[in-house]
């Protein structure tokens, strides 16, 4: 049988170049998509040097839409079918309401939502139906919990979360596995993560390492799991946040952010 | 010509000291407490009392200074304050960086480390590779952090080279961050009769003198905005044991801890470390590391600036017969 191929879109740091890694470990072809000058050539070189496995690059702004269509034509170009769709590029933030602008708000959305929406329509409509094919959307706790500096970007993450069980419903004849993947705080990329290095208990408790988060989704993700929720503390999270009653959830909220509300 | 070196009682400051006073430069020493037992004592070596930390004390240090070494930073495994190591390793380094900038310091030296690349796949790593692990340890993340502030000042004009040292050993003072000289010293007195896991564990191993020439030959010759892997042989445990065993004619029987005994073991220590603030043995992110290989190249440094490596068995040769005079 031919060797799997799998896109990952925002592959050159973080999360999504562990699961490039993760993915180039089991032997699956890649295809990377970041921005340019993100450092994508030097992390392709480098996992042809150390793992047997082709590697496609493709530069491009998500938040345009051609892009989409221009990535699944350069696969038909090359003859590449992918089987595996990561959904994992987004952009995130850490900001009261009015503090951002609404360029950032609208290129949020774009990358968070739209872009996964288009891609995956494009990569169902390509697949070759006789192989199982595996979507991975990349969700985030922060879908399923209310947390306050984080209102767009846990918004665009309930989207995935709907998006992707509604898919898993409507598909659940074809030949596809699709997974939510629910991580909490990966501890990736420390100049966005200033905080990480500040946290303490519980809150440093959810923090999990990206190589780990990466195995239990690529693990899971093949196991055909709806939803992938990596670390223990995490998963007790979401069991608590199911039996506590909502009255309790928000003085918690509230009272975790009475130090930091300007008023 | 003066010259300013930061973390003069570190194991490479101290003797990148000496070798700068041996070729005749001033030297301006910079240690917190200028009675340092590990501070060299030579006619070109003047200690001042200052800190990084404190950039009045690092104005008077630097002016007149025409090179700046900026080799201090927090390297130890565990501190208490973990604030210790973004102040010291990136506020710090902002420190020596802007006042250069600010003193007209022709070019600057920063010792970065070979743990921004951290754990290594089948190749060795070089300096175009990405970084693979996450960031579990504070001083390589706090490493990490260091090295963007050297590239946003050489964006804005500033003549600055990262060396990037890997594990270093050679002669000179058993500390906490001279993790090597803790092994081969704990081995000689048959102290330390573990190897992890299988022992087949490769790191990459630096002798001492050859990074404080590369530390000099980066100054005379490396090339403003890069950065330069100094380094070593790559070695297994077990090699690194055995070569142990046969210079220094000591032979013990040693333990081959099971990687997962060595990862509860850390989790316990950890724990302990939380509970009842003691210094931990060792802790999880380090205990994970040790399931990978962290081999690394030099060969950018020996093409661009005639760095050699001393080979493993002689370095050590010259360690172990140093540290057995301590």
């Amino acid at each position: 049988m031919n060797r799997l191929t799998a896109i990952v879109t925002g592959a050159s740091e973080g999360l999504g170049k562990s699961l490039a890694l993760e993915l180039a470990s089991r032997e699956i072809d890649l295809v990377l998509v970041s921005l340019p000058e993100s450092g994508l050539p030097e992390l392709a070189n480098f996992i042809r040097k150390n793992f047997e496995v082709k590697v496609t690059i493709f530069e491009a702004d998500l938040t345009l839409a051609e892009n989409c269509t221009s990535l699944f034509t350069l696969l038909k170009s090359e003859e590449l079918t992918a089987h595996i769709l990561v959904n994992n590029a987004g952009l995130g933030n850490w900001s009261w309401f009015e503090d951002m602008n609404l360029g950032f708000y609208k290129k949020q959305i774009e990358l968070n939502v739209i872009a996964p929406v288009l891609l995956t329509h494009l990569f169902l409509a390509q697949l070759d139906e006789e192989r199982t094919a595996y979507l991975l959307n990349v969700g985030s706790l922060a879908g399923r919990f209310v947390v306050p500096k984080k209102q767009v970007y846990g918004a665009t993450k309930s989207f995935i979360s709907y998006f992707t069980r509604c898919l898993q419903l409507e598909m659940e004849r074809a030949n596809i596995s699709i997974s939510l993947l629910s991580p909490g705080g990966i501890n990736t990329k420390p100049e966005l993560l200033v905080l990480n290095h500040t946290l303490k208990g519980i809150a440093k408790s959810t923090i999990t390492e990206p190589d780990r988060v990466a195995y239990e989704a690529i693990h899971g993700m093949f196991l055909g799991k709806r939803e992938i929720i990596p670390g223990g503390v995490n998963k007790l999270m979401v069991v608590l946040n199911s039996i506590l009653p909502g009255f309790v959830k928000d003085m918690i909220i509230k009272s975790k952010l009475k130090p930091v509300v300007k008023m | 010509m003066k010259i300013l070196v930061t973390g003069a009682t570190g194991f490479i400051g101290r003797n990148l000291c000496l070798e700068l006073a041996e070729k005749g430069f001033r030297v301006m020493a910079l240690c917190r407490n200028t009675a340092h037992p590990y501070l060299i004592t030579h006619k070109n070596i003047t200690a001042i009392k200052g800190d990084i930390l404190d950039k009045e004390s690092l104005t008077r240090a630097m002016t007149g200074c025409r090179q700046v070494y900026h080799t201090a930073a927090l390297a130890k495994m565990w501190c208490r304050d973990k604030n210790d190591y973004y102040n010291i390793n990136v506020i710090g380094t902002r420190n020596v960086l802007e006042l250069a900038g600010e003193l007209s310091v022709n070019k600057v030296v920063y010792t970065s480390t070979c743990g921004v690349w951290g754990p290594t796949i089948k190749h060795p790593m070089n300096e175009t590779d990405p970084r693979i692990d996450g960031f579990a340890i504070d001083y390589e993340r706090t490493k990490y952090l260091a090295e963007i502030e050297a590239r946003s000042y050489s964006a804005k004009g500033l003549n600055i080279v990262t060396v990037n040292p890997s594990r270093v050993y050679g002669e000179g003072p058993i500390t906490d961050s001279n993790s090597v000289g803790k092994m081969i010293s704990g081995y000689l007195k048959g102290k330390w009769r573990i190897i992890p896991g299988k022992g087949t564990q490769v790191s990459n191993y630096a002798y001492l003198d050859d990074v404080v020439r590369g530390h000099i030959a980066a100054m005379e010759q490396g090339i403003s905005g890069n950065r330069y892997i100094l380094g070593g042989e790559d070695i297994s445990f077990n090699t690194f044991f055995s070569t142990l065993q046969n210079i220094s004619g000591k032979t013990y029987g040693m333990l081959k801890l099971p990687q997962k005994f060595i990862e509860a073991y850390s989790r316990f220590e950890s724990f302990k470390t939380t509970l009842t603030g003691l210094p931990p043995v060792f802790l999880p992110e380090f205990a994970a590391r040790l399931r990978k290989d962290q081999k690394y190249s030099s060969q950018k440094a020996i093409t661009q600036l005639n760095y050699s490596i001393t080979p493993f068995e002689e370095g050590m040769a010259r360690t172990i017969n140093h540290i057995k005079s301590l």
